[in-house]
Protein backbone atom coordinates (compact mmCIF):
# COMPACT_ATOMS: atom_id res chain seq x y z
CA UNK A 1 0.00 0.00 0.00
CA UNK A 2 1.29 3.41 -0.92
CA UNK A 3 0.39 5.84 1.85
CA UNK A 4 2.25 8.88 0.58
CA UNK A 5 4.52 9.74 -2.28
CA UNK A 6 6.72 11.74 -0.03
CA UNK A 7 9.49 9.61 1.50
CA UNK A 8 9.10 9.16 5.22
CA UNK A 9 12.52 10.62 6.02
CA UNK A 10 11.58 14.05 4.68
CA UNK A 11 8.60 14.10 7.04
CA UNK A 12 10.86 13.07 9.89
CA UNK A 13 13.41 15.76 9.04
CA UNK A 14 10.77 18.50 8.91
CA UNK A 15 8.81 17.32 11.94
CA UNK A 16 10.96 18.79 14.73
CA UNK A 17 11.04 22.28 13.20
CA UNK A 18 7.41 22.30 12.11
CA UNK A 19 6.18 20.94 15.44
CA UNK A 20 8.25 23.34 17.55
CA UNK A 21 7.48 26.44 15.48
CA UNK A 22 3.87 25.31 15.21
CA UNK A 23 3.29 24.81 18.93
CA UNK A 24 5.42 27.67 20.21
CA UNK A 25 4.91 30.35 17.53
CA UNK A 26 2.01 29.69 15.13
CA UNK A 27 -0.51 28.41 17.70
CA UNK A 28 0.29 31.33 20.04
CA UNK A 29 -0.34 33.82 17.18
CA UNK A 30 -3.77 32.26 16.69
CA UNK A 31 -4.38 32.34 20.44
CA UNK A 32 -3.38 36.00 20.67
CA UNK A 33 -5.97 36.83 17.98
CA UNK A 34 -8.59 34.69 19.73
CA UNK A 35 -7.83 36.00 23.24
CA UNK A 36 -8.02 39.60 22.05
CA UNK A 37 -11.78 39.06 21.67
CA UNK A 38 -12.13 37.59 25.16
CA UNK A 39 -11.88 38.55 28.76
CA UNK A 40 -9.33 36.18 30.19
CA UNK A 41 -7.04 36.07 33.22
CA UNK A 42 -3.54 34.87 32.34
CA UNK A 43 -3.53 32.82 35.54
CA UNK A 44 -6.37 30.58 34.29
CA UNK A 45 -6.64 27.97 31.49
CA UNK A 46 -7.68 29.18 28.02
CA UNK A 47 -11.07 27.51 28.55
CA UNK A 48 -11.94 30.15 31.15
CA UNK A 49 -11.92 32.93 28.55
CA UNK A 50 -15.28 34.59 27.99
CA UNK A 51 -16.31 36.28 24.74
CA UNK A 52 -16.46 40.09 24.83
CA UNK A 53 -16.32 40.88 21.11
CA UNK A 54 -14.40 44.07 20.38
CA UNK A 55 -14.63 45.45 23.93
CA UNK A 56 -10.88 45.13 24.54
CA UNK A 57 -10.15 47.10 21.38
CA UNK A 58 -12.74 49.74 22.31
CA UNK A 59 -11.00 50.21 25.66
CA UNK A 60 -7.74 50.90 23.83
CA UNK A 61 -9.31 53.75 21.85
CA UNK A 62 -11.30 55.30 24.71
CA UNK A 63 -10.33 58.12 27.05
CA UNK A 64 -9.93 56.06 30.23
CA UNK A 65 -6.51 55.33 31.73
CA UNK A 66 -6.27 51.93 29.97
CA UNK A 67 -6.51 53.57 26.56
CA UNK A 68 -4.31 56.52 27.43
CA UNK A 69 -1.48 54.33 28.76
CA UNK A 70 -1.67 52.09 25.72
CA UNK A 71 -1.65 54.94 23.24
CA UNK A 72 1.27 56.57 25.05
CA UNK A 73 3.30 53.35 24.91
CA UNK A 74 2.36 52.93 21.23
CA UNK A 75 3.57 56.47 20.46
CA UNK A 76 6.73 56.04 22.51
CA UNK A 77 7.53 52.78 20.71
CA UNK A 78 7.18 54.21 17.22
CA UNK A 79 9.00 57.45 18.09
CA UNK A 80 11.79 55.31 19.53
CA UNK A 81 11.84 53.13 16.41
CA UNK A 82 11.74 56.11 14.04
CA UNK A 83 14.57 57.94 15.79
CA UNK A 84 16.64 54.75 15.98
CA UNK A 85 16.26 54.13 12.25
CA UNK A 86 16.97 57.78 11.41
CA UNK A 87 20.31 57.51 13.22
CA UNK A 88 21.28 53.93 12.38
CA UNK A 89 20.63 54.04 8.64
CA UNK A 90 22.89 56.94 7.55
CA UNK A 91 25.63 56.02 10.04
CA UNK A 92 25.71 52.37 8.97
CA UNK A 93 25.87 53.36 5.28
CA UNK A 94 28.80 55.73 5.87
CA UNK A 95 30.64 53.22 8.07
CA UNK A 96 29.88 50.34 5.71
CA UNK A 97 31.33 52.30 2.79
CA UNK A 98 34.40 53.24 4.83
CA UNK A 99 34.97 49.61 5.82
CA UNK A 100 34.30 48.09 2.40
CA UNK A 101 35.42 50.74 -0.11
CA UNK A 102 37.97 53.04 1.50
CA UNK A 103 41.67 52.24 1.74
CA UNK A 104 42.30 53.53 5.26
CA UNK A 105 44.24 51.34 7.67
CA UNK A 106 42.53 49.61 10.55
CA UNK A 107 39.24 49.06 8.72
CA UNK A 108 38.85 45.52 10.09
CA UNK A 109 39.53 46.82 13.60
CA UNK A 110 36.71 49.32 13.09
CA UNK A 111 34.38 46.53 11.95
CA UNK A 112 35.30 44.28 14.86
CA UNK A 113 34.91 47.02 17.47
CA UNK A 114 31.56 48.08 15.99
CA UNK A 115 30.08 44.61 15.81
CA UNK A 116 31.37 43.59 19.24
CA UNK A 117 28.76 45.81 20.94
CA UNK A 118 26.04 43.72 19.32
CA UNK A 119 27.18 40.67 21.29
CA UNK A 120 26.85 42.43 24.66
CA UNK A 121 23.69 41.54 26.61
CA UNK A 122 21.19 44.41 26.46
CA UNK A 123 20.80 44.29 30.24
CA UNK A 124 24.54 44.96 30.65
CA UNK A 125 24.33 47.77 28.09
CA UNK A 126 21.41 49.25 30.01
CA UNK A 127 23.23 49.07 33.35
CA UNK A 128 26.44 50.59 32.01
CA UNK A 129 24.62 53.41 30.19
CA UNK A 130 22.49 54.20 33.24
CA UNK A 131 25.77 54.96 35.03
CA UNK A 132 27.21 56.86 32.05
CA UNK A 133 24.08 59.01 32.04
CA UNK A 134 24.27 59.73 35.78
CA UNK A 135 23.71 63.52 36.02
CA UNK A 136 26.21 64.01 38.88
CA UNK A 137 29.04 61.47 38.65
CA UNK A 138 28.48 60.33 35.05
CA UNK A 139 31.23 60.78 32.44
CA UNK A 140 28.89 61.96 29.67
CA UNK A 141 27.89 65.19 31.40
CA UNK A 142 31.51 65.65 32.44
CA UNK A 143 32.68 65.33 28.82
CA UNK A 144 29.93 67.69 27.59
CA UNK A 145 31.19 70.21 30.15
CA UNK A 146 34.58 70.30 28.38
CA UNK A 147 32.81 71.75 25.36
CA UNK A 148 30.82 74.19 27.45
CA UNK A 149 27.58 72.21 27.13
CA UNK A 150 25.32 72.31 30.19
CA UNK A 151 24.70 69.02 32.05
CA UNK A 152 21.68 67.11 30.74
CA UNK A 153 19.12 65.27 32.91
CA UNK A 154 19.14 62.22 30.52
CA UNK A 155 17.05 59.41 32.02
CA UNK A 156 15.53 61.54 34.77
CA UNK A 157 13.51 63.97 32.63
CA UNK A 158 10.37 63.28 30.57
CA UNK A 159 11.78 65.28 27.66
CA UNK A 160 15.12 63.42 27.36
CA UNK A 161 14.55 59.89 28.74
CA UNK A 162 13.24 58.28 25.53
CA UNK A 163 15.97 59.87 23.40
CA UNK A 164 18.56 58.63 25.91
CA UNK A 165 17.29 55.10 25.32
CA UNK A 166 17.52 55.67 21.55
CA UNK A 167 21.24 56.54 21.85
CA UNK A 168 21.84 53.39 23.86
CA UNK A 169 20.04 51.34 21.20
CA UNK A 170 21.97 52.97 18.34
CA UNK A 171 25.23 52.30 20.16
CA UNK A 172 24.40 48.62 20.53
CA UNK A 173 22.95 47.97 17.06
CA UNK A 174 25.07 50.11 14.74
CA UNK A 175 27.70 47.40 14.20
CA UNK A 176 25.14 44.83 13.14
CA UNK A 177 23.66 47.13 10.51
CA UNK A 178 27.10 48.22 9.34
CA UNK A 179 27.89 44.55 8.70
CA UNK A 180 24.62 44.20 6.75
CA UNK A 181 25.67 47.17 4.61
CA UNK A 182 29.16 45.69 4.14
CA UNK A 183 27.51 42.43 3.07
CA UNK A 184 25.32 44.36 0.63
CA UNK A 185 28.34 46.20 -0.78
CA UNK A 186 30.20 42.95 -1.47
CA UNK A 187 27.29 41.98 -3.75
CA UNK A 188 27.89 45.00 -5.98
CA UNK A 189 30.25 44.18 -8.81
CA UNK A 190 33.58 46.09 -8.49
CA UNK A 191 33.33 46.94 -12.19
CA UNK A 192 30.47 49.30 -11.33
CA UNK A 193 32.80 51.35 -9.17
CA UNK A 194 35.58 51.23 -11.78
CA UNK A 195 33.26 52.38 -14.53
CA UNK A 196 31.94 55.20 -12.38
CA UNK A 197 35.45 56.25 -11.38
CA UNK A 198 36.64 56.28 -15.02
CA UNK A 199 33.68 58.50 -15.67
CA UNK A 200 35.40 60.98 -13.41
CA UNK A 201 32.83 60.74 -10.64
CA UNK A 202 34.18 62.07 -7.37
CA UNK A 203 33.94 59.89 -4.31
CA UNK A 204 30.96 61.55 -2.63
CA UNK A 205 28.98 61.82 -5.84
CA UNK A 206 29.88 58.24 -6.71
CA UNK A 207 28.40 56.97 -3.48
CA UNK A 208 25.35 59.23 -3.61
CA UNK A 209 24.41 58.38 -7.19
CA UNK A 210 25.81 54.87 -7.65
CA UNK A 211 26.40 53.06 -4.37
CA UNK A 212 23.31 54.05 -2.41
CA UNK A 213 20.81 53.34 -5.24
CA UNK A 214 22.45 49.92 -5.70
CA UNK A 215 22.10 49.30 -1.96
CA UNK A 216 18.36 49.95 -2.06
CA UNK A 217 17.31 46.41 -1.21
CA UNK A 218 19.85 46.15 1.60
CA UNK A 219 18.62 49.42 3.06
CA UNK A 220 15.00 48.31 2.81
CA UNK A 221 15.89 45.15 4.71
CA UNK A 222 17.80 47.23 7.29
CA UNK A 223 14.79 49.47 7.90
CA UNK A 224 12.48 46.51 8.46
CA UNK A 225 14.89 44.71 10.80
CA UNK A 226 15.75 47.90 12.71
CA UNK A 227 12.03 48.53 13.17
CA UNK A 228 11.38 45.03 14.48
CA UNK A 229 14.42 45.21 16.77
CA UNK A 230 13.33 48.61 18.10
CA UNK A 231 9.89 47.27 18.98
CA UNK A 232 11.59 44.71 21.22
CA UNK A 233 13.19 47.33 23.51
CA UNK A 234 12.66 45.99 27.01
CA UNK A 235 15.69 45.59 29.31
CA UNK A 236 16.54 49.29 29.81
CA UNK A 237 12.89 49.95 30.59
CA UNK A 238 12.27 47.06 32.98
CA UNK A 239 15.60 47.37 34.80
CA UNK A 240 16.28 51.11 34.74
CA UNK A 241 13.34 53.42 34.00
CA UNK A 242 10.28 51.20 34.74
CA UNK A 243 8.55 53.13 31.98
CA UNK A 244 9.13 56.49 33.66
CA UNK A 245 9.52 59.28 34.34
CA UNK A 246 5.74 59.73 34.05
CA UNK A 247 5.34 57.09 31.38
CA UNK A 248 7.79 58.76 29.00
CA UNK A 249 9.67 55.50 28.38
CA UNK A 250 6.68 53.19 28.63
CA UNK A 251 7.04 51.11 25.45
CA UNK A 252 4.85 48.35 24.04
CA UNK A 253 6.90 45.27 24.92
CA UNK A 254 7.11 46.49 28.52
CA UNK A 255 3.52 47.68 28.70
CA UNK A 256 1.95 44.57 27.13
CA UNK A 257 3.94 42.38 29.51
CA UNK A 258 2.91 44.51 32.51
CA UNK A 259 -0.76 44.22 31.59
CA UNK A 260 -0.76 40.61 30.42
CA UNK A 261 1.68 38.95 32.83
CA UNK A 262 2.06 41.16 35.92
CA UNK A 263 -1.61 42.19 36.01
CA UNK A 264 -2.88 38.96 34.38
CA UNK A 265 -5.24 40.84 32.03
CA UNK A 266 -4.51 38.41 29.21
CA UNK A 267 -7.39 39.40 26.94
CA UNK A 268 -6.67 43.12 27.07
CA UNK A 269 -2.94 42.58 26.58
CA UNK A 270 -3.67 40.33 23.59
CA UNK A 271 -5.71 43.12 22.01
CA UNK A 272 -2.69 45.39 22.48
CA UNK A 273 -0.47 42.76 20.85
CA UNK A 274 -2.87 42.55 17.90
CA UNK A 275 -2.79 46.35 17.52
CA UNK A 276 1.00 46.19 17.55
CA UNK A 277 1.02 43.51 14.86
CA UNK A 278 -1.43 45.48 12.70
CA UNK A 279 0.60 48.70 13.10
CA UNK A 280 3.74 46.83 12.16
CA UNK A 281 2.11 45.40 9.03
CA UNK A 282 0.86 48.85 7.99
CA UNK A 283 4.28 50.44 8.50
CA UNK A 284 6.13 47.66 6.66
CA UNK A 285 3.66 47.81 3.75
CA UNK A 286 4.15 51.59 3.62
CA UNK A 287 7.94 51.24 3.63
CA UNK A 288 7.79 48.72 0.78
CA UNK A 289 5.43 50.94 -1.22
CA UNK A 290 7.81 53.86 -0.72
CA UNK A 291 10.76 51.74 -1.86
CA UNK A 292 8.86 50.62 -4.96
CA UNK A 293 8.04 54.22 -5.86
CA UNK A 294 11.69 55.16 -5.50
CA UNK A 295 12.58 52.26 -7.79
CA UNK A 296 10.09 53.34 -10.44
CA UNK A 297 11.48 56.83 -10.62
CA UNK B 1 48.71 63.80 -2.89
CA UNK B 2 46.79 67.05 -3.39
CA UNK B 3 45.85 69.25 -0.45
CA UNK B 4 42.16 68.47 -0.88
CA UNK B 5 42.81 64.75 -0.86
CA UNK B 6 44.97 65.08 2.25
CA UNK B 7 42.18 66.92 4.05
CA UNK B 8 39.55 64.35 3.06
CA UNK B 9 41.79 61.46 4.11
CA UNK B 10 42.56 63.08 7.44
CA UNK B 11 38.89 63.69 8.15
CA UNK B 12 38.13 60.08 7.17
CA UNK B 13 40.67 58.83 9.72
CA UNK B 14 39.34 61.31 12.27
CA UNK B 15 35.78 60.09 11.81
CA UNK B 16 36.78 56.41 11.98
CA UNK B 17 38.80 57.06 15.14
CA UNK B 18 35.92 58.98 16.74
CA UNK B 19 33.52 56.11 16.02
CA UNK B 20 35.98 53.60 17.51
CA UNK B 21 36.41 55.68 20.67
CA UNK B 22 32.68 56.28 21.18
CA UNK B 23 31.97 52.60 20.54
CA UNK B 24 34.65 51.26 22.84
CA UNK B 25 34.20 53.82 25.61
CA UNK B 26 31.20 52.33 27.48
CA UNK B 27 32.92 48.93 27.58
CA UNK B 28 36.21 50.42 28.80
CA UNK B 29 34.29 52.47 31.37
CA UNK B 30 32.55 49.33 32.59
CA UNK B 31 35.87 47.52 33.10
CA UNK B 32 37.57 50.58 34.63
CA UNK B 33 34.72 51.13 37.08
CA UNK B 34 34.76 47.47 38.12
CA UNK B 35 38.36 48.04 39.27
CA UNK B 36 37.58 51.17 41.31
CA UNK B 37 37.31 51.47 45.08
CA UNK B 38 33.86 52.44 46.48
CA UNK B 39 35.04 55.98 47.25
CA UNK B 40 36.43 56.45 43.73
CA UNK B 41 33.07 55.40 42.31
CA UNK B 42 31.38 58.15 44.33
CA UNK B 43 33.64 60.96 43.16
CA UNK B 44 32.41 63.83 41.06
CA UNK B 45 33.90 64.76 38.64
CA UNK B 46 34.29 61.06 37.77
CA UNK B 47 37.56 59.18 38.07
CA UNK B 48 38.54 58.08 34.54
CA UNK B 49 41.31 55.66 35.45
CA UNK B 50 41.34 53.96 38.89
CA UNK B 51 44.44 55.05 40.83
CA UNK B 52 44.91 51.72 42.61
CA UNK B 53 42.99 49.08 40.63
CA UNK B 54 41.45 46.41 42.84
CA UNK B 55 39.64 43.15 42.11
CA UNK B 56 37.69 43.47 45.37
CA UNK B 57 34.40 44.19 43.59
CA UNK B 58 34.63 40.88 41.73
CA UNK B 59 34.70 39.03 45.03
CA UNK B 60 31.68 40.96 46.30
CA UNK B 61 29.49 40.03 43.32
CA UNK B 62 29.20 36.59 44.89
CA UNK B 63 27.80 38.06 48.11
CA UNK B 64 24.66 39.16 46.27
CA UNK B 65 24.11 36.65 43.49
CA UNK B 66 25.17 33.05 42.93
CA UNK B 67 27.61 33.71 40.09
CA UNK B 68 28.59 30.10 39.45
CA UNK B 69 25.03 28.89 39.35
CA UNK B 70 23.92 31.76 37.09
CA UNK B 71 26.76 31.01 34.69
CA UNK B 72 25.90 27.32 34.59
CA UNK B 73 22.25 28.21 33.90
CA UNK B 74 23.22 30.61 31.12
CA UNK B 75 25.65 28.09 29.64
CA UNK B 76 22.99 25.34 29.70
CA UNK B 77 20.36 27.59 28.14
CA UNK B 78 22.68 28.94 25.43
CA UNK B 79 24.44 25.69 24.48
CA UNK B 80 21.43 23.36 24.51
CA UNK B 81 19.32 25.87 22.58
CA UNK B 82 22.13 26.43 20.06
CA UNK B 83 22.69 22.69 19.59
CA UNK B 84 18.95 22.19 19.08
CA UNK B 85 18.75 25.00 16.54
CA UNK B 86 21.75 23.63 14.60
CA UNK B 87 20.21 20.15 14.34
CA UNK B 88 16.62 21.18 13.54
CA UNK B 89 17.80 23.81 11.04
CA UNK B 90 20.17 21.40 9.26
CA UNK B 91 17.47 18.75 8.88
CA UNK B 92 14.70 21.11 7.74
CA UNK B 93 17.06 23.21 5.60
CA UNK B 94 18.23 20.05 3.80
CA UNK B 95 14.68 19.02 2.91
CA UNK B 96 13.70 22.52 1.77
CA UNK B 97 16.87 22.85 -0.31
CA UNK B 98 17.07 19.41 -1.91
CA UNK B 99 13.62 17.90 -2.00
CA UNK B 100 10.49 18.94 -3.90
CA UNK B 101 7.07 18.22 -2.46
CA UNK B 102 3.63 19.66 -2.72
CA UNK B 103 3.13 22.77 -0.55
CA UNK B 104 6.86 23.13 0.05
CA UNK B 105 7.08 26.81 -0.82
CA UNK B 106 3.94 27.67 1.16
CA UNK B 107 5.25 25.83 4.24
CA UNK B 108 8.63 27.51 3.87
CA UNK B 109 7.02 30.96 3.56
CA UNK B 110 4.85 30.30 6.64
CA UNK B 111 7.89 29.32 8.72
CA UNK B 112 10.00 32.23 7.45
CA UNK B 113 7.25 34.76 8.22
CA UNK B 114 7.70 33.97 11.92
CA UNK B 115 11.22 35.41 11.66
CA UNK B 116 9.73 38.91 11.55
CA UNK B 117 7.43 38.49 14.53
CA UNK B 118 8.23 40.55 17.64
CA UNK B 119 8.26 38.05 20.55
CA UNK B 120 5.83 40.14 22.63
CA UNK B 121 3.02 39.30 20.17
CA UNK B 122 3.04 35.67 21.30
CA UNK B 123 4.42 36.05 24.83
CA UNK B 124 1.18 35.79 26.79
CA UNK B 125 -0.35 32.63 25.24
CA UNK B 126 3.14 31.10 25.08
CA UNK B 127 3.56 31.68 28.80
CA UNK B 128 0.27 29.88 29.40
CA UNK B 129 1.08 27.00 27.00
CA UNK B 130 4.41 26.38 28.72
CA UNK B 131 2.56 26.49 32.04
CA UNK B 132 0.03 23.88 30.83
CA UNK B 133 2.93 21.68 29.68
CA UNK B 134 4.21 21.88 33.26
CA UNK B 135 7.68 23.19 32.34
CA UNK B 136 7.28 26.77 33.57
CA UNK B 137 9.61 27.91 36.32
CA UNK B 138 12.53 25.77 35.16
CA UNK B 139 15.23 25.57 32.50
CA UNK B 140 13.19 23.29 30.24
CA UNK B 141 10.60 26.04 29.96
CA UNK B 142 13.29 28.51 28.90
CA UNK B 143 14.89 26.13 26.39
CA UNK B 144 12.22 23.98 24.72
CA UNK B 145 10.21 26.70 22.90
CA UNK B 146 13.42 27.94 21.23
CA UNK B 147 14.85 24.69 19.88
CA UNK B 148 13.87 25.55 16.31
CA UNK B 149 13.82 28.89 14.56
CA UNK B 150 13.04 30.32 11.17
CA UNK B 151 16.31 32.18 10.70
CA UNK B 152 18.26 28.93 11.10
CA UNK B 153 16.09 27.07 8.60
CA UNK B 154 16.40 29.95 6.14
CA UNK B 155 20.17 30.15 6.52
CA UNK B 156 20.65 26.40 6.11
CA UNK B 157 18.39 26.18 3.06
CA UNK B 158 20.33 28.99 1.36
CA UNK B 159 23.66 27.27 1.91
CA UNK B 160 22.64 23.65 1.38
CA UNK B 161 21.12 24.67 -1.99
CA UNK B 162 24.71 25.37 -3.05
CA UNK B 163 25.94 21.85 -2.16
CA UNK B 164 26.36 19.88 -5.46
CA UNK B 165 23.63 17.26 -6.01
CA UNK B 166 26.28 14.84 -7.36
CA UNK B 167 27.92 14.76 -3.94
CA UNK B 168 24.65 13.71 -2.32
CA UNK B 169 23.78 11.23 -5.10
CA UNK B 170 27.21 9.59 -4.81
CA UNK B 171 26.73 9.10 -1.08
CA UNK B 172 23.26 7.64 -1.68
CA UNK B 173 24.68 5.16 -4.19
CA UNK B 174 27.20 4.16 -1.53
CA UNK B 175 24.24 3.26 0.62
CA UNK B 176 24.50 6.15 3.08
CA UNK B 177 21.31 6.95 4.98
CA UNK B 178 19.80 10.42 4.63
CA UNK B 179 20.73 11.16 8.24
CA UNK B 180 24.32 10.22 7.51
CA UNK B 181 24.35 12.33 4.36
CA UNK B 182 23.19 15.39 6.30
CA UNK B 183 25.68 15.09 9.11
CA UNK B 184 28.78 13.74 7.38
CA UNK B 185 28.46 15.06 3.80
CA UNK B 186 26.36 18.22 3.89
CA UNK B 187 27.28 19.65 7.29
CA UNK B 188 31.06 19.87 6.64
CA UNK B 189 30.43 21.72 3.35
CA UNK B 190 28.25 24.35 5.04
CA UNK B 191 30.49 24.67 8.10
CA UNK B 192 30.93 28.48 7.83
CA UNK B 193 27.16 28.92 7.82
CA UNK B 194 26.82 26.56 10.78
CA UNK B 195 29.48 28.55 12.66
CA UNK B 196 27.61 31.78 11.93
CA UNK B 197 24.32 30.27 13.05
CA UNK B 198 25.98 28.95 16.22
CA UNK B 199 27.40 32.41 16.95
CA UNK B 200 24.07 34.17 16.48
CA UNK B 201 22.08 31.56 18.39
CA UNK B 202 24.50 31.40 21.31
CA UNK B 203 24.78 35.18 21.64
CA UNK B 204 21.01 35.64 21.29
CA UNK B 205 20.13 33.04 23.91
CA UNK B 206 22.92 33.94 26.33
CA UNK B 207 21.62 37.53 26.23
CA UNK B 208 17.91 36.78 26.04
CA UNK B 209 15.98 38.42 28.87
CA UNK B 210 12.25 38.78 28.24
CA UNK B 211 11.42 35.08 27.97
CA UNK B 212 13.51 33.78 30.93
CA UNK B 213 12.17 36.62 33.11
CA UNK B 214 8.61 35.70 32.19
CA UNK B 215 8.80 31.92 32.33
CA UNK B 216 10.99 31.58 35.44
CA UNK B 217 8.69 33.74 37.58
CA UNK B 218 11.44 34.81 39.92
CA UNK B 219 12.83 31.31 40.47
CA UNK B 220 16.40 32.34 41.24
CA UNK B 221 17.83 28.81 41.20
CA UNK B 222 17.34 28.71 37.43
CA UNK B 223 18.10 32.35 36.67
CA UNK B 224 20.64 32.98 33.89
CA UNK B 225 23.35 35.59 34.50
CA UNK B 226 21.41 38.34 32.69
CA UNK B 227 18.55 38.07 35.21
CA UNK B 228 20.96 37.87 38.15
CA UNK B 229 22.61 41.02 36.84
CA UNK B 230 19.35 42.96 37.14
CA UNK B 231 19.01 41.66 40.70
CA UNK B 232 22.57 42.72 41.43
CA UNK B 233 21.63 46.22 40.24
CA UNK B 234 18.59 46.43 42.53
CA UNK B 235 20.45 45.12 45.57
CA UNK B 236 23.36 47.50 45.16
CA UNK B 237 21.48 50.73 44.46
CA UNK B 238 23.85 53.34 45.87
CA UNK B 239 26.66 54.76 43.75
CA UNK B 240 29.44 53.39 45.96
CA UNK B 241 28.38 49.87 44.96
CA UNK B 242 28.72 50.63 41.25
CA UNK B 243 32.05 48.71 41.00
CA UNK B 244 30.22 45.53 42.10
CA UNK B 245 27.55 45.96 39.42
CA UNK B 246 30.20 46.67 36.78
CA UNK B 247 32.20 43.63 37.85
CA UNK B 248 29.09 41.48 37.40
CA UNK B 249 28.40 43.05 34.00
CA UNK B 250 32.00 42.48 32.88
CA UNK B 251 31.73 38.79 33.76
CA UNK B 252 28.38 38.43 31.96
CA UNK B 253 29.69 40.08 28.79
CA UNK B 254 32.75 37.84 28.41
CA UNK B 255 31.35 34.54 27.00
CA UNK B 256 29.40 35.99 24.02
CA UNK B 257 32.17 38.49 23.30
CA UNK B 258 34.88 35.80 23.29
CA UNK B 259 32.80 33.55 21.07
CA UNK B 260 32.40 36.43 18.62
CA UNK B 261 36.13 37.05 18.54
CA UNK B 262 36.76 33.36 17.81
CA UNK B 263 34.05 32.94 15.15
CA UNK B 264 33.97 36.39 13.54
CA UNK B 265 36.01 35.42 10.48
CA UNK B 266 33.14 33.23 9.29
CA UNK B 267 30.26 35.52 9.55
CA UNK B 268 30.72 38.51 7.22
CA UNK B 269 31.04 36.23 4.20
CA UNK B 270 28.10 34.18 5.39
CA UNK B 271 25.90 37.23 5.76
CA UNK B 272 26.84 38.38 2.29
CA UNK B 273 25.87 35.00 0.84
CA UNK B 274 22.48 34.63 2.51
CA UNK B 275 21.03 36.97 -0.07
CA UNK B 276 19.16 38.44 2.89
CA UNK B 277 20.85 41.71 2.37
CA UNK B 278 21.32 42.10 -1.35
Amino acid sequence: MRVARQPLWTVGFLAPSVALIGVFVLVPIGLTLWLSLHEWSTATPFSEASWVGLDNFKALFEGAIVGRDFRQSWRNTFVYAGLSIALILPLSVVLGIIIQRSTIRGRTVLRTVLFATYTIPMIAVAIVWSKLYSPSEGPINEALGWFGIAPQPWLSSTSTALVSLVFLNVWQQLGYFTVLVVAGLTQISPSVFEAAALDGARTLKLHAYVTIPLLRRTLLFCVVIALINAIQVFEPVVAITQGGPVGSTNVLTYHIRQVGIERSQGGLASAMAVMLLLSLMVVVTFVFALARRAEDR
Amino acid sequence: MSAGRLVSRTSLYGFALLVCVVTAFPVLWMVATSLKTPSEALQSPPVWIPSSPTLEAYGQVGDVIDVGRSFVNSALIATITTAGILVTSLLAGYVFAKYRFRGRDALFALLIATMFLPPIVTLIPLYRIVGQLGIDGNLAGVIVPNLANAFGIFLMRQFIAGVPDELIEAARLDGASELRIVFSIVAPVVLPALATLALFAFVYHWNSYLWPLTVLQGNEDHAPIVLSLARLLTYTGSAQNTPIVMAGATLAVLPPLLLFVVLQRFFVNTMARTGLSG
